[in-house]
């Protein structure tokens, strides 16, 4: 069943002239609202009108139509019908089922009153043509009852003038005010409201999920993107660990006592080639498909401690075949820790009366001499069931002082200054259960009981003199750490004895300048570097003249030069990456974080070093941490 | 003349429960395709774990959201972490079958 014809009915209170005008001005400004003109009717009681010359299709169309049931004329935009008063409805009704979009018929005021009232017609728009403001109560009566009745409703005020009428009688566009008016009132009044909220919600239904997926695929995209980072960092990270792990192989000794090669041992290409399988692996366990992958080693020299993987590759946007370039870079390191740990224990000795290195026992630091014969002790007290504990060694004035503040009785804690603990040759030692036996054989270990009220209260007597310059030298100790004595066998027998000399006049680690000699030059005297350092040391022109060294390509010289300036670093920084790193990269930059610069070529230059004291048994090997750099 | 006018009012209406299932499906979509993007962080993040020889789920586990901890099964074995993980259920029903997964390689410190 189709919709009924949409009617709007046009009245104008007596007095008030122009009201068929007003009507076929609104039916004109209908039929000319879409692109093509439609065909509308207006209708008027009696009368009788002639065609114009000039009319639309849609009104010929209309009045082929209806001639011979109604009087009608196709006048230029509308088509004009007569209504028999006595049978208006009936006239309508015809009109309504003629084929026009839209009926405008003008009545008298009961008649439009009987129509606008009626809900089972077919009104879409009532208009009132009245004079404001002498009929203002009437057209506000007539307005407010036709919003009860939830009617589009429209006043029209003014007549319009003579030639509006005429053009508008002639079915053409009045033009000026009248026609803007009609245009205004046309478009309010006829707004389209059936059936439309069905598109509407099947639109907003269509968007929201379209707008899900589209939000779903955006992410999966950038999801492309983030996991061929992410495989980047996994490849990297993943070499970095291989690197980390085989960094101490680097450094034990390419053959065994016996002389077949030694299994542990790496040379640097396996170092490298490892490494870069392991990333090449990562790629593709982390599903990464054929893309363009390189592997590559920045700083760092020989044994870089730095890698770096560069991946390209497609990722999927919006489906298949529409893949995008994509690029990603990580750079990942196996370096020495950036910072010390809180609880790092410095390796030299400072602030107190002693400042040679440190050896410790449980966790407390003394004379490596004294560690020694400590170890000496301790196992023979383990053989008759004494567990030995060492509660004190060494202790900086610093220290002193905070024990005598909270104990300021000088009975009990020596004053800051005056306690042999300063010299790194005294202990204290328990349970005291132990302390006849220790009374009975300490002596026989290098022991003495200080004093007769302190029975824990042990001093090593069988070095040299507490707090003395030979005592600072006295770095024979067993542990084989620190030790100045032996040196690692790489060192060429011509550079034994300077490095051995040079060690002990500046009290520094001589296996530390030895390896620090093999990564700075190789032992050879004449290398330059690109940067412009010198000699078997690699000292920079201005450092070697701030130590007095003339000639860094003076082996003997440029070593003692060294020593010098190693002990300076290790009493500045107390630990011996630190003093490492300020050494390559200058004390500012280590001052500047309190940690190894994270320059590549620093971390690779203190790596290598502390891993060749650590494949020449002079210290533990370095514990290197994986991390991400970029 | 009220009965054509009511007509777009009685669609709108029925139109409701249409509008909002839609919704519902849209988050739903983008809950899932949000849980793909947490779960791969989670993987990469035990997978980094693992290089360092640490342990993958608590690390996995801390680089999700507070929500999203107990949405998520984590396993490792030889440098591989799997997650997978559920989204949020907005849809009954459908949520549970939306699981997804990820995984994440690199060398375990043990290799």
């Amino acid at each position: 069943m189709s919709d009924p014809v949409p009617l709007l009915a046009v009245t104008a209170l007596p007095g008030a002239g122009g009201g068929l005008a007003i009507a076929a001005a609104l039916a004109i400004a209908a039929a000319r609202r879409g692109g093509a003109p439609e065909g509308v009717i207006l209708c008027e009681l009696g009368g009788a009108r002639r065609p114009t010359l000039l009319a639309s299709a849609a009104a010929r169309e209309i009045e082929a139509g209806l001639t011979g049931e109604l009087p009608v004329a196709a006048r230029g935009a509308l088509c004009w019908v007569g209504l028999d008063p006595g049978s208006w409805r009936d006239g309508l009704d015809r009109c309504s089922v003629s084929g026009a979009s839209l009926v405008v018929p003008f009545l008298d005021p009961s008649r439009w009153r009987e129509l606008v009232a009626e809900v089972d017609s077919s009104p879409r728009g009532a208009v009132l043509r009245a004079d404001v403001p002498r009929r203002r109560a009437l057209a506000g009566l007539v307005a407010a009852e036709a919003r009860r009745d939830g009617m589009p409703f429209g006043v029209v005020t003014k007549a319009p003038g003579i030639v509006p009428t005429r053009r508008a009688m002639a079915g053409l566009e009045p033009g000026g005010a009248t026609g803007a008016r009609a245009s205004r009132l046309v478009t309010r009044l006829l707004r389209r409201e059936q059936g439309q909220a069905l598109p509407l919600v099947v639109g907003l239904a269509a968007m929201l999920v379209l707008a899900g997926l589209a939000i779903a695929m955006l992410g999966a995209a950038a999801s492309g993107g983030a996991r061929l980072q992410r495989a980047a960092d996994l490849a990297a990270v993943s070499a970095g660990r291989s690197m980390r792990d085989d960094h101490p192989r680097l450094f034990a000794p390419a053959r065994l006592a016996a002389g077949r090669p030694n299994p542990v041992h790496l040379d640097p290409a396996a170092y490298r080639t490892r490494a870069r399988r392991v990333a090449l692996r990562a790629v593709r366990a982390n599903a990464i498909t054929a893309p363009s992958i390189r592997v590559s080693f920045p700083g760092g020299g020989d044994v870089p401690t730095r890698v770096r993987v560069a991946l390209r590759g497609e990722i999927e946007v919006g489906g298949a075949g529409s893949g995008e370039a994509a690029r990603a870079v990580a750079v990942a390191e196996a370096g020495v820790p950036a910072a010390p740990a809180a609880d790092a224990r410095p390796s030299v000795a400072r602030g107190g009366g002693y400042s040679g290195p440190l050896a410790y026992r449980q966790g407390e630091p003394m004379r490596p001499d004294v560690a020694t014969a400590f170890d000496r002790l301790a196992a023979a007290a383990a053989r008759h069931g004494h567990a030995l504990v060492v509660n004190s060694g060494f202790r900086s004035d610093a220290e002193q002082a905070a024990l005598f503040a909270a104990n300021p009785d000088p009975r009990w804690v020596a004053p800051p200054g005056t306690s042999l603990h300063r010299c790194g040759t005294e202990l204290d030692l328990g349970p005291s259960s132990s302390y006849g036996w220790l009374a009975a054989k300490a002596r026989r270990f290098g022991f003495l009981r200080r004093y007769a009220w302190e029975p824990w209260h042990y001093g090593y007597v069988a070095g040299p003199s507490p707090c003395s310059a030979a005592g600072d030298r006295a770095s024979r100790s067993g542990d084989g750490r620190l030790a100045g004595g032996g040196l690692p066998s790489f060192v060429p027998s011509r550079y034994r004895a300077p490095i051995a000399l040079a060690a002990s006049r500046w009290n520094v680690p001589a296996a530390l300048l030895a390896a620090q000699l093999m990564a700075e030059s190789g032992f050879n005297p004449f290398a330059v570097s690109a940067a412009g350092a010198q000699g078997i040391a690699q000292f920079m022109p201005a450092t070697a003249a701030a130590y007095g060294l003339r000639d860094p390509f003076d082996p003997r010289r440029a070593i003692g030069a060294q020593a010098r300036l190693m002990a300076d670093l290790l009493r500045r920084f107390g630990q011996i990456p630190l003093a490492l790193a300020a050494y390559n990269a200058g004390p500012a930059a280590v001052e500047g974080c309190g940690c190894v610069p994270p320059y590549a070529e620093t971390q690779a230059y203190v790596a290598r070093i502390l891993g060749l004291l650590g494949g020449a048994g002079r210290l533990a090997p370095p514990e290197l941490e994986v991390r991400l750099v970029r | 003349m009220s009965l054509q006018r009511g007509q777009a009012s009685v669609e709108l209406l029925a139109g409701i429960p249409a509008l909002v299932a839609a919704a519902l499906i849209a988050l739903q979509v983008v809950a899932a395709a949000y849980t793909v993007h947490l779960a791969d962080g989670a993987a990469e993040a035990g997978a980094l774990a693992v290089a360092a020889g640490r342990e993958a789920e608590p690390a996995a586990r801390a680089a999700l959201p507070g929500w999203a901890r107990e949405r998520v099964r984590v396993s490792a074995a030889g440098g591989r972490v799997a997650v997978a993980a559920r989204p949020p259920a907005l849809l009954p029903g459908i949520a549970s079958r939306l699981e997804v997964a990820s995984s994440a390689w690199a060398l375990p410190a043990d290799e």
